[in-house]
This record gives C-alpha cells, structure tokens and sequence, in this order.
C-alpha cells in the first residue's frame, strides 16, 4: 500500500474506531510443515566496516529458536573489473561469511556492477547487482509540529536532503535514536527519487515531508496505552543515513513492507493479499533448491546530531 | 456469433397469429393509489384469456387480446385486488389505482394462477425484487436500512465479510455488479468505506437484482445488476417522512406538482456521529471533520397522456478532515433526465440521458511549502433509448440502444516539497461503448414460454494517450517496457467487438410448478482495480485497452420453481448456476495501482470459474413471514503467476451460506423481526516458514500457496422491535404516523473472525536476535451493538 494512502486511511480508521468496536486476539493456527529453504541475506554498503554475507534456512514460522547458519559455502562477490572479494566463514557456526576492508577502504565503489556468487551442497545460486549513487543528508532539524501521532508539543525531528537530477533513484533511509537503529517493518523508509514511488514525479527535489519525518519512532506512552511519547526530547541523538538501493531491491523492500505490516483492526479491510518477496538471488539450476534472500550493494552517506 | 440475429427473426415472426378474429389492446398505468407512485411489476390478469401482463418500472402495462368480455383482476403483493368486467370491441386504455391493504395482518396473496408474472409463471430465474417496505424491517447494523446489506441475505449473494463494501454475486468479485440508480451506474456504493450503503431508504422505491439470466437490456457487467429505482414523489399531496437514527438523521419531502401533473421528492441525510464525538476526538476539535451526507431528488411531470418527464439526481459525500485543509473526501453525483413516451397502446418508448461521476481527492501537507494535493475520477455520460413493443399477449419485445462515454483521471496530483511544485498526471483516458440489444418474452404454449434476446457491444480507446508495450516475462513479476506509440486526440488505439446472446425457457409441469434454465453470455470493458480484501474508496476503474482484455463470462443456470400452500403463500425455488470468465484480472505481489503510470505492467490475466446450489424458501404472508437461504458455491480463479498457476479460491470464496429473515407481527404496534446469518470462513493464507533479513522477520510460503487456509466459520443474529405510534389521539384518528426501531446487531456478541494475519511482535529487538511472532484473528464488529431510531411521516 502506498504510504501516503496508508497513513490516512489508518487516520481515519482511528476516528472510526471511536464509534465502532473491532477486536483481535492471538490464535495458534496449525500450519503446514516445509522443507526448509536457503536464505541468502547479501545487504553489502560501502561504510568502511565488515561487511555480512548470511545464509540461514527458513524455520517453521511459529519455530523461536535462531535460525540455522549454513556454513562451508564459498561465498564470492566479483565486479566488472575482475576484482574477487571473497566472504570468509567468520567460525561462529552461524553461516555468517565475513569481509573486512583493509586501510578504511569500503567495500566497492559507486557505478561498479557486482556479481554474487554462492556455492554450497553442491549447488551455486547467483545474483547480480550495481552500486548506484546515493545523496547527502544536508541537516536535522526539530521543530515543533502539530502531528496526530504525537502529543501536542512534541518536537518532530525531519532531515534534509536532494535527490540528484536524473530518474530512477531508489533508496532505504534508516534512522538511529541514541544509537538504536529504527528498524521495525512500520518503521522501513523507502525513497523513489525524492517521492515514495516512481509515479510521484519528484526527481531531482528535496524529499518530500512524509519521507523527511520518517525518522520519527512512534511509541506507546507506558504510564499511558491510549498516548504515544514525543519522538525525541533534549538530550536524544539521530543519525540519518540514505542507502542507495537498486530499483530491483526497492521492489523487493516494498514487498517486505506489505508482508510484515500488517494491520489489524479495520485495516484488516484494506489488507492486501499474502505472498511470497520477490528475491534476485537464482540457483543456476533452474530445477535445483530453492532460494531466499536479496542481495544488493549500497552506497551510504549520513549525518548525526544531538537535540539540545 | 450473427447467426443468433436469423433466430431471432424467426422466432418473432412464427408465433401463431389468430386470424379472423378482431384484436384490440387494452393499456395503462398501474398506481399506488396512496400516492400515485408506479407499482413497477404489479400485474393484470384476464381470466377468461388466461393471459397476463406486467406493469414495466414506469407502471405502464399493455396487452392485446382478441375481442370478448373479460374479468379484470389488477393486483400486487401487499395491495387489495382490484376486479373489472369489460367488454373489449376496441382499443381500451384503463389506469388503475390500487390501494394498500389496510392491516398487514389479513394480507391477501394472490393465487398463482391470478399472478401469471410470478416466480413459477415467469421464465425469470436468478431475480430477486426486494421492495423497500421489506428492506426497512431487516434487521440493520446501528438500525440504519440498507439496501445493499439486505441483499445478502439472498441466496447466491454473499460478501467477504463486514463493513466489506458492496457484494458479491454467484462467485463474481465486487467490481463485477453494475450497480444502477434511476439508470445512473454508481461506482462506490458505500458510506464510510463500506458499512452504510449510499441509497436514502426514504427515496427508494425498489429494488430488481439480476445475477442470472439477464435480459438484453443489461451489459456491461459480468456478474450481476442491481437495478434501484427512486420514488417519483407522492403526486396526491404534501408528505414528509423523515427519522432520527444512530448515524443518520434523515428528512424527505414530497409533493405534488401542478394538481397532480407532476410530483417531486426531496431526500436528505446526514450523519453526526462527528457532532456528538467532537468533544472526545482531538482531530474533530482542531477543525477536522469526520460526516457523510447524501441528497436525493427527483421529479416527474406529464405533458401529456402520452408524455411524461422524469429528472432526477444524486449528490452525496464522505469527508474525513483531520484539520481544515488536510484530509480525504470521496463521493458519486448523478444525474438521470428520462422521457417517456407511448407511440401508441402497444409500443412504449422511453430515451434516458445519464451523468454519473465518482471521484475522491486527498489533500494534505504543513503549509504552502510543502503540500500534496491527489485527486482522481471516472466520468461517464449516457444515452440509452429503448423501446417495448406489446405485439400480443404471448410476445414482449424490447429492442435498444446504450451509447456510454466514459473520461477517466486516474490520479492527478501536485506535490510541493520544501518550496518546489511538481505537477504529475496519469494520461486520462477516454472510451466509448455502444451497444444495440433485441429481448422477446414469448409465450409459445399454455406451459411453455421462452425469453431471448442478444446484444451487440463496441468498446473503443481514443487518444490522447501513450499505450505503452510490454516485454513478456515470468509471471508474478511486473512487466518490463518494451515499446510506447503516442496516440493523438480521437485516432482510436483499440476496438473491442462482443456479441452477447441471452436465452431462457420455461416449461410449466402443472399450476404449481416449472423448470426453468438459462444461458447467458456477458461482457465487461471496465475493471475495478482492487487488491485488497475489501474494496476501498480510492480503488480506480481502469478500462480494457491494448493491454487489458475485456472480461467474457458464461453463466448456465437450471432451477425448479414452486408455490406451496393452500393459498400458495409459500414460493420454494432450487436453482444451481455455473459460470466460467475470461480475462480476469489479479495482480503481481507488490503491485503498485495508483498513481502509476504502468499499472498495466503489474496486472495478471486469468481465468475463473465458479458454480452452486442456492435454495430459496419464501413465506410471502401471514403473522409469521420471511425467508430462508441457502448457498453451496465455489468459485475459483487459474491466473499465471500466481499459486503456481493452479487454481485458487477467490478471497470471497465461501462454501455454505445460511440466511434466515424473519418477521413476525406481535400485536397491532409490535413488531418483530430477526435476521440469522451462517457463512463458511473465507480463504486465507497462512506462510509455512519464516526467515530474517534486515533484522526483520519475513513470512515465507515454500510452497508459493494462495488461499491454503480457511478462517473459522461465521455467524450472526440479530434482532428488531418496531413499535407504531398510536394511531389514534383523543379519540381522533392522528394525522401522522410514527414507530420506533430498537435493534440489536450480533445478539450473542460473537467476535466473527474476518480475517487473520501474522506478524512479528511490535517490540523492538536488537538485530541478530529472536524476534517473537503472532498469528491474530481480527472480527470487525466484536460485540453486540444495540441502537434505536425514530421515525415519522405525515
């Protein structure tokens, strides 16, 4: 569902819950047993860091153990000028295969098309992928907005930036409160140009405002259910980064977004149907096993700042 | 397909024709004597002829017989019968009034035999007329009646759950019913998204729902018609009627116009649930607005005995504000100007010009800097002349035309952001359908009558449009670009051409009962782009273009028909259809469907096919009266892309549906009536598997399923109380009349599952760790809900 359409149909839902009582409880519905299935998670940037390839397998959807790590693969990324890095099981038993930078170098560079490689029980899966530009986070600001999530008051904090002219651009904006990445499925932001979509027309602007305030953590008052805090009171920190995602994966990203957010409530009138995320990752045995995952390569810019 | 056209003729041409002996035809109006509203569907009977005529949606009636003496017998269910001796040696026009019978409780039903129209005599079937007299004493959520939720309590009509918008029809999807008001298509039916409908029960009249054998008259749907005709206003004197309920107060006034001439009504309503919220609601206090409202009018007037003019319209609107300029309004308008006119006794001709539009708008932003402004609409203009040639008393003819233009704006938006305007538009679009149809009812034998007709459809895409081309690729993924050809204004870029033959027959087995079947082929040009459980109000109607077919549906259906009964008060039918359609659309996962450019890229093409029972008990009289339902069905879609390409049950797909309406007249104020409702769960999809990525948890379906699950069973009771005012004041009989309707929605409070999902837990857990999931069953309305409404007419 496209955020904006979401955002105020769950709006009005809310009024609407007012006068009318839906309600939801828990059930343990038998599920279907599987074979269980590759997970392929290949999320690469160019942040001078190590960086993770992980392959896990799917457990049973009500299973709450950690998933299974899949080691002894050869897990391989090659770019169009022939460079081979190579992702070194890190020991753990968890599948987590490893590549550290040398010098502060981060890993690849933007315009550079890049090739995964992956081989393990025999089989090799394979997906491709292109680093794409990304663009700066010009600056922070908090600022007192009337906002129906948020007591009145509250600061909202919104950052600042350009898309660059050219259509196209997709990207994942992540946001850290005091150091804690946002990571919750309501709380993926995905930008297409500087709109949510590539009908929304906004290449080469500032990103629009719902995009801007995303960075902006809904939670539940404690002392109070019906109330949620203000976003960020003096002394929090933010830190805003925009990773360049390829068209593909922003795709993939907006699936992941209808799959885990659900809604419960009346929104359970406007759900949309449950599928299977696309992946980009293939076994080069079109009748081999299966795979899951994504694999794209970012590039990351940032900016932080403290709220006094 | 043209070979239907020779058939036609023939058939026409060589019914037996009484030679030698004089004919005449005896024409007119049937009315309600109260208030001079058209009785549409009442009947005359000529006894001696054993013959009968239906008055048509204008109450005229004609039927021509050979010269002789007959007994008259005028009548319609709920009205005293009206009996005349007449001496036919010419032509005869006789309007008649009919009176409604004074108490409920003596009602009379006419005998089979006298009703030569009714359930078992007509070649009818798949047809339910539910008059707005017994709409309003259904049992209704929060007490307010509405026409759409009273149908599904009909066999073979069901819906994907509560506050669901519109219906479904014999398998067929929401977007498959054409939906007409005084002969205006309404594309959203509904209020606040889907718990109230969008007709004022005060300015309906009735209501015909065709979900099988539908006449010629009708296309541009696959699944079913819904018919609703609009009062034409109490022409004898001054009325108003009104009520005060849990979410709607309601007024309409009627009058007549020029001594009798012409009469008009006027009907409002408003909700105001906002006005009593206000205090408790922030939104509503900061200047939001949270109503919805709808007016209907209509007026007639007759210029001659051979002229009338009817106009009429609808305006109505939902607003939710969260301040004074952010929110999201959406509603339909229509317009129907209508001019009857009788050639002469037998051919009656009627030329109907519609303007119907349904359009929302989303507004929203801080300031002038930064604002976003979304507005969509689909348009249509309509011309439809049709005519009914009475040629005797064993042939109907009806024969016209529909030209429908159609504009579409699939969303215009203009953002700003930080300062910088940005138009965009998605290319409008413009269409054009026309179509010719022919319908012949014919009596070939006392037992044996036949209805069939065809109509003939062109559905035309003009520029100015880009049409882009799409590469081919695995299914269930969207459709790359391959190629885009620029339409100018006017040049034509696609021409679809359908033939759609209409038969069915009836062959009486003796007074009580017939076999009936019937085939029917429909068309459908425009789709309703929808893909989630419940249709929303920002769901576009996308045309069939280059790359999107018109949808075709079969539909076959056999049924035995019956009355019971010394006065053959009860009717009982069994009718079992299959239906098979081409060229139904689904969509990719993740599809993007509005404001997108190519939004023909991520739709799928398939095919669907659905069947089942219905059975249907109907006690049309007496204290205890009502009816019960029941439908055994599936229905099944096979798209490429999706669930393997295997078949897969729609999201509305229900195997058993038990409906039970009750009514039953306690004392001369108290009424009671109940409403029981069992339906199968619908299809869900639960995941197999799960997996992390980003530090989320992923559902996962190895075996890539839809559907291949079942939420539990539903079902429902309701009840209501209807308490009449006192008739009588001091002696003297009161002027106006009054009752009260205390109702209870979900008497036992049952949380009915509509859906179940799964999700991860809400909490926010470090990356690298468990996070816990959920499954959880949401019920719409999980409580009883008790409301009350007044209401008076005078």
């Amino acid at each position: 569902m496209n955020p904006v359409k979401r955002k105020y149909i769950i709006a009005q839902l809310i009024v609407l819950s007012v006068i009318l009582i839906s309600c939801e409880k828990i059930i343990n519905p038998e599920l279907q047993s599987a074979v269980p299935v590759l997970v392929i998670e290949a999320w690469i940037n160019n942040k001078p860091e190590k960086q993770i390839v992980q392959l896990t397998m799917t457990q049973p959807y009500f299973d709450e153990s950690l998933p299974t790590g899949v080691s002894g693969a050869a897990v391989n990324i090659t770019d169009d000028l022939n460079n081979v890095y190579s992702f070194v099981d890190d020991g753990t038993n968890t599948g987590t295969y490893q590549w550290l930078p040398s010098n502060g170098q981060g890993f690849g560079g933007v315009g550079r098309k890049y090739n995964l490689s992956v081989q393990t029980g025999g089989e090799t899966f394979v997906a491709s992928c292109e680093m794409k530009r990304t663009t700066s986070v010009d600056s922070i600001t908090f600022t007192i907005k009337p906002d129906f999530q948020f007591p009145d008051g509250s600061y909202v904090a919104e950052f600042w930036g350009q898309d660059p002219v050219g259509q196209g651009d997709s990207y994942w904006i992540k946001a850290y409160k005091n150091g804690v990445l946002l990571g919750k499925p309501s709380e993926i932001t995905l930008a297409y140009d500087a709109g949510f979509s590539a009908g929304g027309n906004f290449d080469g602007a500032t990103f629009i405002p719902p995009i801007r305030q995303a960075i902006n953590p809904v939670e539940k008052d404690p002392k109070d259910d019906r109330k949620n805090l203000p976003p960020y009171v003096k002394g929090d920190s933010i830190a805003v980064e925009i990773y360049s995602i390829s068209n593909a994966a922003f795709d993939h990203m907006q699936q992941v977004e209808i799959q885990t957010q659900r809604n419960g409530g009346f929104g359970a009138l406007f759900a949309r149907p449950i599928d299977n995320v696309s992946s980009n990752i293939f076994n080069s045995n079109p009748k081999g096993s299966k795979v899951v995952g994504f694999f794209n390569v970012s590039a990351v810019m940032g900016r932080g700042r403290k709220f006094q | 397909m043209t070979r239907f056209l020779p058939l036609l003729c023939i058939l026409t041409l060589t019914q037996p024709f009484a030679f030698g002996q004089a004919k005449h035809t005896l024409s007119g109006y049937i009315k309600d004597g109260s208030n001079g509203e058209a009785l549409i569907g009442a009947t005359l009977f000529l006894k001696e002829a054993n013959a009968g005529v239906m008055a048509n949606a204008y109450g005229f009636y004609s039927i021509t017989v050979p010269s002789a003496s007959y007994t008259l017998i005028y009548s319609f269910v709920g009205y005293e019968k009206i009996e005349k001796q007449i001496s036919l040696d010419a032509d005869q026009r006789i309007d008649v009034e009919l009176k409604t019978e004074p108490k409920l409780l003596t009602e009379v039903v006419v005998s089979a035999k006298e009703d030569p129209l009714g359930k078992v005599q007509s070649t009818e079937m798949g047809t339910h007329e539910l008059d707005i007299r017994t709409i309003k004493k259904i049992p209704a959520f929060l007490g307010e009646v509405d026409v759409i939720k009273a149908l599904q309590s009909l066999p073979g009509i069901s819906t994907v759950g509560e506050g669901a918008s519109g219906y479904n029809s014999r398998g067929g999807s929401v977007g498959q019913n054409l939906i007409l008001l005084d002969e205006a298509p309404v594309y959203n039916s509904s209020h606040m998204l889907g718990f109230f409908s969008v007709f004022n029960p005060d300015a309906v009249i009735d209501t015909k729902l065709y979900k099988g054998a539908i006449p010629a008259q009708y296309g541009g749907r696959l699944s079913s018609i819904l018919d609703v005709r609009m009062k034409e206003g109490n022409n004898k004197k001054f009325e108003a009627t009104g009520g005060i309920g849990t979410i709607f107060s309601r007024l309409a006034l009627e009058s007549p116009i020029l001594k009798g001439k012409g009469s008009f009504i006027v009907a409002a309503r408003r909700s105001y649930i906002d006005v009593l919220a206000r205090p408790f609601v922030k939104v509503l206090k900061d200047g939001g607005a949270l109503n919805f409202y709808d007016l209907t009018a209509k007026a007639n007037y007759k210029f001659s005995e051979r002229d009338r003019i009817y106009l009429s319209g609808y305006f109505g609107r939902d607003n939710f504000l969260f301040s004074k300029d952010q929110g999201f309004s959406w509603g339909n308008q229509t317009a129907t100007v209508r001019w009857n006119h009788l050639f002469n006794r037998k051919l009656f001709s009627n030329i109907t010009g519609v303007y119907s539009e349904y359009s929302y708008k989303l507004q929203f932003g801080d300031d002038d800097l930064n604002k976003f402004r979304w507005n969509s609409a689909i348009t249509n203009y309509i011309l439809k002349p049709s005519m009914t040639y009475f040629i005797n008393s064993n042939n109907e003819l009806s024969f016209g035309g529909e030209a429908i233009y159609y504009f579409f704006v699939p969303a215009e938006t203009y953002g700003v952001t930080n300062g910088v305007g940005r138009p965009l538009n998605v290319p409008k679009k413009y269409n054009l359908e026309t179509s010719l149809y022919a319908n012949n009812i014919q009596k070939l034998s006392p037992a044996i009558s036949i209805e069939y007709g065809l109509r003939f459809s062109q559905f035309n895409s003009f520029g100015p449009d880009t049409v882009y081309q799409y590469r081919d690729t695995v299914p269930g993924i969207r459709k790359p670009i391959k190629s885009f050809e620029v339409y100018k204004s006017g040049q034509s870029f696609a021409q679809y051409n359908n033939w759609q033959p209409r038969f069915s027959a009836k062959v009486q087995i003796n007074e009580v009962s017939s076999i009936k079947t019937s085939y029917n082929c429909m068309v459908q040009y425009l789709h309703l782009i929808s893909n989630t459980t419940a249709s929303n109000p920002l769901d576009v109607w996308n045309p069939s273009s280059k790359n999107i077919l018109p949808e075709i549906g079969d539909q076959f259906a056999v049924g035995y028909f019956r009355t019971i009964g010394k006065n053959h008060e009860w009717e009982a039918s069994v009718e079992s259809y299959l239906r098979t359609t081409q060229n139904q659309i689904d969509y990719i996962p993740g599809a993007d469907l509005l404001i997108n450019k190519h939004l023909e890229g991520d739709l799928l093409s398939g095919k669907g096919r659905a069947y089942g029972v219905e059975l249907y008990l109907h006690k049309k009289s007496g204290r205890l009266n009502g009816w019960v339902s029941y439908t055994l069905a599936k229905t099944e879609l096979q798209v490429n892309g999706i669930n393997n390409g295997d078949w897969y049950p729609t999201r509305y797909d229900q195997r058993h549906n038990l409906k039970v309406v009750a009514f039953y007249e306690i004392n001369r104020r108290w009424s009671a009536s109940a409403n029981f409702a069992f339906m199968s769960g619908t299809p869900a999809t639960f995941p197999t598997s799960g997996y992390y990525e980003n530090g989320i948890y992923i559902p996962y379906n190895a075996n890539n399923s839809r559907g291949n699950a079942r939420i539990p069973a539903y079902n429902r009771l309701d009840i209501s109380f209807r308490l009449e005012g006192k008739r009588e004041k001091k002696g003297h009989v009161r002027k106006n009349h009054d009752y009260w309707v205390f109702s209870l929605y979900n008497v036992y409070g049952r949380e009915n599952p509509f859906s179940i999902y799964f999700t991860q837990d809400d909490k926010r857990v470090p990356q690298g760790q468990i996070i816990q999931r959920q499954a959880k069953q949401v019920a719409i309305i999980g409580s009883i809900v008790p409301s009350f409404s007044y209401n008076f007419n005078f």
